[in-house]
């Protein structure tokens, strides 16, 4: 190789690993520090400027002096090297400095080899499909990369390279695949490292306030989605209960966090019908997760997570969660029970409690008027429904505004309100009865996506009842909303209204077409997180099992592992041997053509292709041997290379080919002097 | 130590794939089960970063993270199967070596020849700690690459064991093949170093006094002919006439020198084939006529570069066999 042609593959190789580590590290750049980023690109412009402006390099000492300095910094920005971004973060600075070093081969190729961890690292927190086609893309591109940097002779045409990085990459996906669903997973971290923080998701509020309008996330945002492995149960026994409201201060109900329920705790007795389905949900920064009322049993997907239930029978993951973590989790749920249970002294106080009770005087003067028989606790209720029935209650989302005695305002003047309203108040007039009460708030209703066979819950669907505790029965839900007929509805403005229960239920029919392209992307979006994001050992364990592998151990599945990648190497290696023969079949026409050309000139006294003699070498030997014929000769070898050798044009060339050596009739010359 | 021991291992499995393989003749075609691979440095560290991706992965259960580690797992097996497959079917023929001299490098000419539809590149040669190369063979075509192979002793130097090899594509692993070929390279002795005059003997045959002052006496130019030895032309008159003429001078051209073995005594065997070597050298870079004399053999007087051969060829196998 010349000093030139080394010289500008020395400056190719430097552009292409610039190429690498810059795309390699963006992702990260908004993470890291920002003079991180700045070093890194100084480095690099650094390292350009004294290829290509013969600036001085670095000397030894000042490249150690940077290097502690940058370590140093390091160390002091985050005061650690364990967890993502300070391992990132010192990754991006070596890999800076080296690159600022970096001269021959070796330093190239390590500088690649690294740039797909820092691919990965982008990788480790996400898991969007974004991510996963940057991934491809990247994985692309840095191969390329190693191509061309791992090459000895002068770099490939960036077309040729490319070519071959995309085959590469694409004969690595049956291994990825392969590999991801069998490589024997393990759940538990090896180490902890802190997660870097992020802001908390907004779901449902933790306090409730009627009198004030409160947006109890009345978004088209999705709140969850459910598999049912079991039919689905009623429209009208779509409760997804949530964080319970125990706490009133007069105008807020409020939740808290209550203990967890024991395991020698009674349990209630279920029965109606029986539901199971598997929640998919990414948990907001109190870790409240969601069920059927009521569920009975509940297991997370992955083994190393922990779901508790509370005291007040929500479920939630312990323990700060981090943001944006995604839980997966079956539950089994029953549309009826009873929860006998005894109240503690305390708790009979909270539930009953009552801030100021001088408020709210017109619904105590009719708690007074409607308990005037001493009716049993049922009849009282049965009563208050029945005033909400026979008075005109409207459902609305744009309700006026409620001044200090909420009930009263809401219950003989304004009569307009959501969900909040209605509970609030049917829960303030049984506690004015002296009966336990309290406010359950979560989710009504489902909306189905066939596309995906499975119901997505949205922040639309956001409800909110009240539960109330009868000594013989225990808890019982009661939801006054249900009990509004349907057409007293007022439309709020610019609100898709929401009717009450079986309408809080879609079944699609009058969807249009950007609806289903909207379920249809939540569908695939939903395929990616259960199957993709969601993988786990459990998972994996479900899967093997619908394949037939039940009860496998880890080695035997570390074994399975072994053997199918063997298959897969053994399928590869015919396939490459297949594709350097492949033109040989389908170019047997080109051969056969080339022969009868030899042939004719075998007549004229040129000796035949010697063994290991190319065609182009023959050819000139034939066109020293019959000067008249040697354009023809040299036209028709062109013909037969490009035909059997440059797949593009196989059939072109190949017709090209026949038509010239049909027409070739070199004159005999005999040899004369 | 540790190159020791890895070059004593890299003989044993050369010497196993010998056993294996047999010899190859002048041309062997490269299959399947004599291509041998293992990664490189660069492989290692390769694979060392998969692990720390797996544990990566592990520790912060990202799916993801798992995914990117096997797609640069199955793209390490794709690369060492790419990396294998760009040796297999090559052919390789190899061609003859010219002379060289005790201590320099043999030189062989290798013809490779790529039938496949798909070219081969980064293919080289290694023998010993010399490599040559590395060439591209484009598809259906073929290349010629040298093999550099150390020599020390005169006589026949044998191609002993060679191997071809490649690191492409991506560099992580290379692949390669021994070579068993009958080939051989004629190595003649080291020129002694030049100073010492031409024996006195060696004027008997001429018919003026010295050879060193041979170019001394310029008497002139005449045309030029056709057996005339290049550097006898006289370029500069070329130059400035346009005509072709050749120096004459008074004294050497035509003066012959006899070398002769017991000319040289006082030394060993190998010092008199050096210094009769250099001497056959200078003769013939003098243009005149000389001859050997060996104890078992005698070239006559001669000339031109066929001759010079020919002396060389008989000092290099001198008591050794043809």
């Amino acid at each position: 190789m010349s000093s030139l042609a080394q010289h500008t593959t020395g400056a190719s190789r430097l552009f292409w690993t610039a190429g690498i580590v810059l795309g390699a590290s963006l992702p990260h750049w908004t993470r890291l520090p920002i003079w991180i980023t700045v070093l890194l690109i100084a480095c690099v412009s650094w390292r350009f400027a004294i290829r290509l402006l013969r600036w001085p390099a670095p000397g030894k000492w000042i490249l150690r002096l940077m290097t502690l300095t940058a370590f140093a910094g390091v160390w002091l920005q985050f005061n650690t090297i364990n967890g993502l971004v300070p391992g990132t973060g010192l990754l991006v600075v070596m890999v800076a400095l080296k690159f600022l070093e970096s001269g021959n081969q070796r330093d190239h190729m390590i500088l690649t080899v690294i740039a797909y961890f820092l691919v990965f690292a982008s990788l480790l927190d996400g898991g969007s499909m974004f991510g996963a086609a940057y991934l491809i893309a990247f994985a692309w591109i840095t191969t390329l990369g190693l191509i061309q940097v791992g090459r000895q002779g002068t770099l490939l045409p960036g077309r040729v390279s490319g070519r071959l990085a995309g085959k590469l990459i694409l004969q690595s996906l049956p291994f990825m695949l392969v590999l991801f669903v069998v490589f024997p997973r393990m759940s538990g971290p090896l180490w902890s490292s802190p997660f870097n923080g992020g802001s908390a998701l907004t779901g449902l509020s933790s306090q409730m306030s009627p009198g004030d309008i409160t947006d109890l996330g009345l978004s088209d945002e999705i709140a969850f989605r459910v598999d049912f492995a079991s039919e689905a149960p009623e429209p009208s026994d779509f409760y997804w209960r949530g964080p319970v409201l125990s706490d009133f201060d007069g105008r807020t109900w409020s939740w808290r966090q209550t203990r967890p329920r024991g395991d020698n705790s009674q349990q209630p007795e279920f029965i109606g019908q029986r539901s199971d389905y598997t929640i998919t949900v990414d948990v907001e920064s109190r870790g409240w997760l969601f069920a059927l009322d009521m569920p009975q049993n509940w297991s997370p997907a992955e083994s190393r997570r922990r779901i508790w239930m509370t005291e007040d029978y929500q479920l939630y993951v312990p323990a700060d969660p981090p943001p944006g973590l995604t839980v997966r989790y079956s539950v089994t749920s029953y549309s009826d029970y009873r929860a006998r249970e005894q109240l503690r002294p305390d708790q009979l106080e909270r539930f009953t409690a009552l801030e100021l009770a001088e408020r709210n005087p017109r619904t105590r003067a009719l708690i007074e008027r409607l308990q005037a028989d001493a009716p049993d606790p049922l009849t009282l209720v049965e009563r208050i429904l029945n005033y909400f029935v026979a008075e005109e209650f409207y459902y609305t989302f744009a309700p006026p505004a409620l001044g200090e005695h909420t009930a009263d305002e809401f219950l003989f003047d304004t009569r307009e309100g959501f969900c909040g309203h209605f509970a609030s108040a049917f829960a303030i007039m049984m506690r004015m009865a002296g009966i336990p009460a309290r406010v359950v708030t979560g989710y009504l209703g489902a909306e189905y996506n066939p596309w995906g066979d499975y119901y997505i819950v949205r922040q639309a669907n956001a409800h909110a009842w009240t539960e109330i505790w009868i000594e013989e029965y225990g808890w019982i839900r009661f939801d006054p909303v249900a009990t509004v007929a349907p057409d007293r509805v007022l439309l709020g403005s610019n609100r898709s209204a929401r009717l009450p229960v079986e309408s809080f239920t879609q079944r699609l029919g009058n969807s249009g077409f950007l609806r289903q392209l909207s379920l249809g992307w939540d569908a695939l979006h939903k395929y990616w997180t259960d199957w993709v994001i969601g993988y786990s050992p459990a998972l994996q364990r479900d899967l093997l099992e619908k394949l037939g592998l039940e009860q496998i151990s880890r080695q035997a599945l570390l074994l399975i592992t072994i053997l199918t990648t063997g298959l897969l190497m053994l399928a590869l290696t015919f396939y490459l041997s297949l594709s350097m023969r492949r033109w040989h079949t389908s170019t047997d026409a080109a051969s056969k053509s080339f022969g009868q050309f030899v042939r004719k000139l075998e007549r004229c006294a040129v000796e035949p292709q010697k063994q290991g003699e190319t065609p182009s070498a023959y050819a000139a030997r034939a066109a020293t041997a019959i000067p008249d014929s040697r354009d023809r000769i040299i036209a028709i070898t062109k013909a037969y290379l490009a035909a059997r050798y440059e797949p593009d044009r196989g059939g072109q060339a190949l017709d090209g080919l026949i038509e010239l050596v049909r027409n070739f009739n070199p004159r005999y010359v005999r040899a004369s002097r | 130590m540790l190159s020791v021991h890895s070059e004593r291992l890299q003989n044993w499995a050369a010497d196993w794939a010998r056993r294996r393989q047999g010899d190859d003749g002048h041309a062997v075609t490269l299959k399947r089960r004599r291509v041998y691979i293992l990664p490189t440095r660069y492989g290692i560290t390769y694979a060392a970063v998969l692990i720390a991706m797996l544990l990566g992965s592990l520790n912060y259960g990202a799916n993801l993270g798992y995914a990117m580690t096997f797609l640069l797992a199955g793209l390490g097996i794709v690369l060492m199967h790419h990396c294998h497959n760009n040796l297999l079917g090559i052919t390789v023929r190899i061609g003859s070596a010219e002379p060289v001299f005790a201590g320099e490098d043999a030189r062989f000419r290798l013809f490779l020849l790529n039938d496949a539809p798909v070219p081969r590149l980064d293919i080289q040669t290694e023998c010993g700690d010399a490599a040559d190369g590395p060439v591209d063979i484009p598809a259906g075509s073929s290349a010629a690459i040298g093999l550099h192979v150390p020599t020390s002793r005169r006589g026949w130097t044998e191609l002993e064991r060679f191997s071809i090899a490649t690191r492409y594509p991506g560099g992580l692993f290379r692949a390669w093949t021994w070579i068993h070929m009958e080939a051989r390279c004629l190595v003649y002795p080291v020129p002694a170093p030049p100073g010492r005059p031409f024996p006195p003997g060696a004027a008997d045959f001429g018919t003026h006094a010295s050879a060193a002052l041979a170019e001394d006496d310029f008497v002139g130019l005449r045309d030029a002919a056709a057996s005339d030895p290049p550097r006898r032309i006289a370029w500069k008159a070329y130059a400035r006439s346009d005509q072709l003429l050749v120096k004459e001078f008074a004294g050497g051209a035509e003066k012959p020198c006899l070398f002769r073995y017991e000319d040289l005594p006082g030394l060993d065997t190998e010092a008199r084939l050096s210094q009769l070597t250099r001497w056959c050298i200078d003769a013939a870079e003098s243009g005149r006529s000389f001859g050997i004399e060996l104890p078992d053999q005698k070239i006559p007087l001669g000339q031109g570069d066929r001759h010079l051969h020919r002396c060389l060829r008989a000092l290099a196998l001198f008591t050794l066999p043809q």
